[in-house]
């Protein structure tokens, strides 16, 4: 297990390197220039030059990129060109606020979906199988902007028990954790619901049944452990995406975390805030997706690393 | 049992109707304007409107604008011209404190002003200031010293222009022109320390700004405690937040403004003013059929751009018919523009030898209302006979494109940074700025060039008022880009908001008179 951990984290190197590379490649063919985004209107030639040289854009991309690699080895992601601030204080100030939303997010989405799931598998074809089908049908098919605006005119303007947006106790996190897991409860729902139908057929269960076990003991330890990987395939996969910047919620509620960050550090050519900020969420996704597999063997003692 | 549902049933509807009516409890006025973060507290670089509202709150330049853009003292008390027009002398109020306690003096606006040009910076926006002797070569790294600037003891400046040029206090009122304290730390742009009417307290990063009210202000001090500038990207959360009664300013978003205008309880609460912003097509005077300024006028009346001001903005706004804004001295609302007429458009086009019609590539941002403007024009366009391809990209990749000359039409907005008629002319047409310095219709035209060059120097207002109208009817006869509108300001205030004016130009409101009434 340990030895497993290490082979993946070392393998993670090259995966890493490879984004580094994409992404500056990317940046630098792509149109748009950094130092016209620093100075604004109405800037001169010289001005513009003279930046240029002093941020080394005039240089040939190979040495650019070796210098960037080699302040990366020494922890240092360089100092946004717009901001002057350095990279990694804002994603430090950034992602611990979005690691909040996208975790609140998930445990919602866990323990609703979860519960719909399993509840309906219990009566496939019943009312609340059939409720809980469409309600998912519901909540894949709304964009989240959409689902978002929707639950702030209801839960914030009209009755007024949250507020609208921003950052700040838990009564600010309830409606964009709910706009951003709304689509995860749908999908771990249906997801849950299949799973466990095809447990609740096995053999396994119909010993414990035999023994005379109560049913809730029958779903929730027999059937619902053994249903779990596929669901753990899917809370690792979202998981993964909401950390990376759940753009539309955050700027929807106004959540000043990391995929705000990146966007606008896109739209303004920040180059030194992309590739760090892409960098640091590609560390943040093979992380989350060794976790994941680590979380198999957990459910499944069957699973063996090697 | 049954009375205490009642109670329940009362409780829910009582808080479903509380409405906007009642006034906060709060002491803090909240501002809903930003849409993004600022760059940075720092004034040597603001170049953006959030970066350059907060400088204003905790900063003071020379001078300042009011609300309606007029130029009034601010850290100078008066100051004096020459007579050839070059040489300011600048009065300075005694007794003023940064907010650290430290005495403000003559020296710190020529180390502000030298820390804006010093090539380390790194702020890039320089020009405000290259008017002063010597400014230019300094911040090129040409010269180790600013001629211009000089300060005979701690209460006078004075600066010597390398020529006339009449409106430089409106350029001194601009954020990048604040006074900084001596020993600026690197990190300045988190910390700021000004002189201004609001002491900065806190900045959550794309959340929000703190300020507190600075009691010793010099003017008047604030009427309210604190004043936090929210940061909100997206238009119908603000809107949302002013209807919960969160914050008590709204720039109303230009799709609402019928629902706004409609509604009687929320009409009551808009103010407008003029906008010192223009919608505009540049067209660029040098790429093929577009060198023909029959060309140019034929683009102009085939455009519905009294359909798109109705249609896409709600009629906020007003035609244009030069680049000069109605509210702004030279600005000639008398002038008819190209009226929309598609025969004559036709007619333009066949006696320029294109009785076919023409190609031309329109670039647009992808931001609304951009897209939506230039879809209407492609079609208005197509009845003309002018097929038009539409470009979109994101906005940093078509400025690029534009100033490079790529564009054949690029849909573009433009923002004074100072309210005078020069900050259009001068930059939009003026042929020493094509490409970079914002001539994206790398227009030239001696006569133009001429005019625009003597108003700037010129001391006395009504000729070069004059002169400036002269300028904008010569470049709207060439027709160098298809004259859409300029903007209208429209804001929502909160009921229990006093004396909230709505500023002409975005550094124009420092919140220091308005009041939370209780």
């Amino acid at each position: 297990m340990f030895a497993f951990v290490i082979r993946r984290l070392a393998l993670s190197i090259p995966t890493l390197f490879g984004v580094m590379v994409v992404v500056f490649l990317l940046l630098y063919v792509a149109p748009g220039d950094p130092v016209q985004d620093m100075v604004g209107e109405r800037a001169d030639a010289e001005t513009i030059a003279r930046l240029r040289k002093e941020l080394h854009l005039d240089e040939p991309i190979y040495k650019q990129f070796a210098a960037y690699t080699a302040g990366v080895l020494k922890g240092d992601l360089g100092n946004s060109y717009i901001t002057q601030r350095p990279i990694v204080q804002d994603i430090k100030e950034r992602f611990p606020k979005t690691l909040l939303l996208a975790g609140s997010a998930m445990l919602l989405a866990s323990i609703v979906g979860i519960t719909i799931g399993v509840l309906s598998a219990r009566n496939p074809g019943g009312w609340f199988d059939r409720l809980g089908l469409g309600l998912a049908y519901l909540g894949i098919s709304f964009p989240v902007y959409w689902v978002g605006l929707i639950l702030i005119l209801i839960f914030a303007v009209n009755l007024k028990w949250l507020p609208p947006s921003g950052y700040g106790g838990v009564k600010y996190l309830i409606l964009p954790a709910f706009a951003l897991g709304s689509r995860s409860i749908a999908f771990l729902a249906r997801v849950t619901r299949s799973s466990m139908l095809e447990v609740l057929g096995g053999d396994f269960v119909r010993t414990a049944r035999a023994k005379g076990l109560r049913e809730r003991v029958v779903v929730g330890r027999h059937a619902l452990r053994n249903a779990l990987i596929p669901i753990i395939t899917v809370l690792g996969l979202d998981f993964g995406y909401y950390l990376t910047g759940s753009i539309l919620t955050e700027t929807i509620f106004s959540w000043p975390g990391i995929g705000r960050y990146v966007v606008n550090a896109i739209a303004r050519r920040d180059l030194p805030a992309i590739n760090g900020s892409v960098l640091f969420l590609s560390v943040v996704f093979v992380m989350v997706n060794l976790i994941t597999d680590l979380a198999y063997a957990k459910a499944d003692p069957r699973v063996a690393y090697s | 049992m049954r009375t205490r549902r009642y109670a329940l049933v009362t409780l829910l509807l009582a808080m479903a109707c509380m409405g906007g009516e009642s006034s906060p409890a709060r002491r803090t006025l909240i501002d809903s304007r930003d849409t993004y973060d600022p760059r940075s507290l720092d004034p040597a670089l603001s170049t953006d409107v959030p970066t350059g509202r907060a400088v204003g709150y905790v900063f003071d330049g020379l001078v300042r604008f009011t609300p309606d853009a007029q130029v009034v003292p601010g850290l100078a008390r008066a100051w004096d011209v020459s007579t050839d027009g070059r040489t300011y002398t600048f009065h300075l109020r005694s007794g003023v404190k940064f907010h650290d306690g430290r005495p403000f003096r003559a020296r710190n606006v020529l180390s502000s002003f030298q820390r804006v040009l010093d090539p380390a910076t790194k702020g890039g926006r320089g020009w405000p200031l290259y008017p002063i002797a010597g400014a230019k070569d300094y911040a090129d790294g040409k010269g180790r010293t600013i001629t211009g600037l000089s300060a005979p003891n701690d209460t006078t400046v004075v600066i010597t222009l390398a020529e006339p040029f009449a409106i430089f206090p409106k350029l001194l009122a601009m954020p990048v022109a604040a006074i900084v304290p001596d020993s600026v730390p690197s990190n300045f742009g988190e910390h700021p320390i000004g002189t201004g009417p609001w002491k900065f307290v806190e900045w959550k990063h794309d959340d929000y700004l703190l300020f507190a009210k600075n009691p010793d202000y010099f003017d008047s001090a604030p009427e309210a405690d604190s004043l936090k500038a929210r940061i909100i990207p997206e238009p119908s959360t603000a809107v949302a937040e002013f209807e919960s009664g969160n914050v008590d300013v709204l720039y109303v978003p230009e799709g609402e403004t019928r629902n706004w205008e409609q509604t009687d309880e929320k009409k009551a609460m808009l103010e407008s003013a003029p906008a010192l912003r223009m919608m505009y097509v540049a067209i660029n005077t040098t790429r093929g059929p577009l060198a023909d300024a029959r060309v140019r006028q034929a683009l102009n009346h085939a455009t519905d751009a009294a359909g798109i001001l109705e249609g896409i903005m709600s009629g906020r706004g007003n035609l244009s018919a030069g680049v000069i804004p109605p509210a702004l001295p030279g600005g000639d609302s008398a002038r008819a523009g190209y009226r929309r007429d598609i025969a004559k458009a036709k007619q333009l086009l066949a006696a320029a030898g294109h009785s076919n019609g023409i190609d031309v590539e329109l670039w647009s941002s992808q931001t609304p209302p951009f897209p939506r403007i230039a879809q209407t024009i492609q079609a208005n366009l197509l009845e003309a006979g002018v097929r038009v391809k539409l470009v979109q990209r994101d906005a940093s990749s078509m400025r690029e494109a534009a100033r490079a000359g790529q564009t054949d039409l690029a849909l573009k907005d433009w923002f004074a940074d100072y309210p005078d008629a020069e900050n259009f002319l001068y930059p939009l047409l003026h042929s020493a700025n094509k490409g970079v310095g914002g001539n994206v219709s790398f227009y030239s035209n001696p006569r133009f060039d001429e005019l625009v060059a003597t108003s700037r120097r010129e001391q006395d207002e009504a000729k070069r008022v004059t002169m400036y109208a002269q300028a904008d009817q010569v470049a709207f006869a060439d027709a160098p880009m298809i004259y859409l509108f300029f903007y209208k300001e429209l804001y929502a205030i909160q009921p229990w908001i006093k004396a909230f004016k709505v500023p002409t130009i975005f550094t124009g409101q420092r919140w220091t008179d308005v009041q939370i009434q209780r």
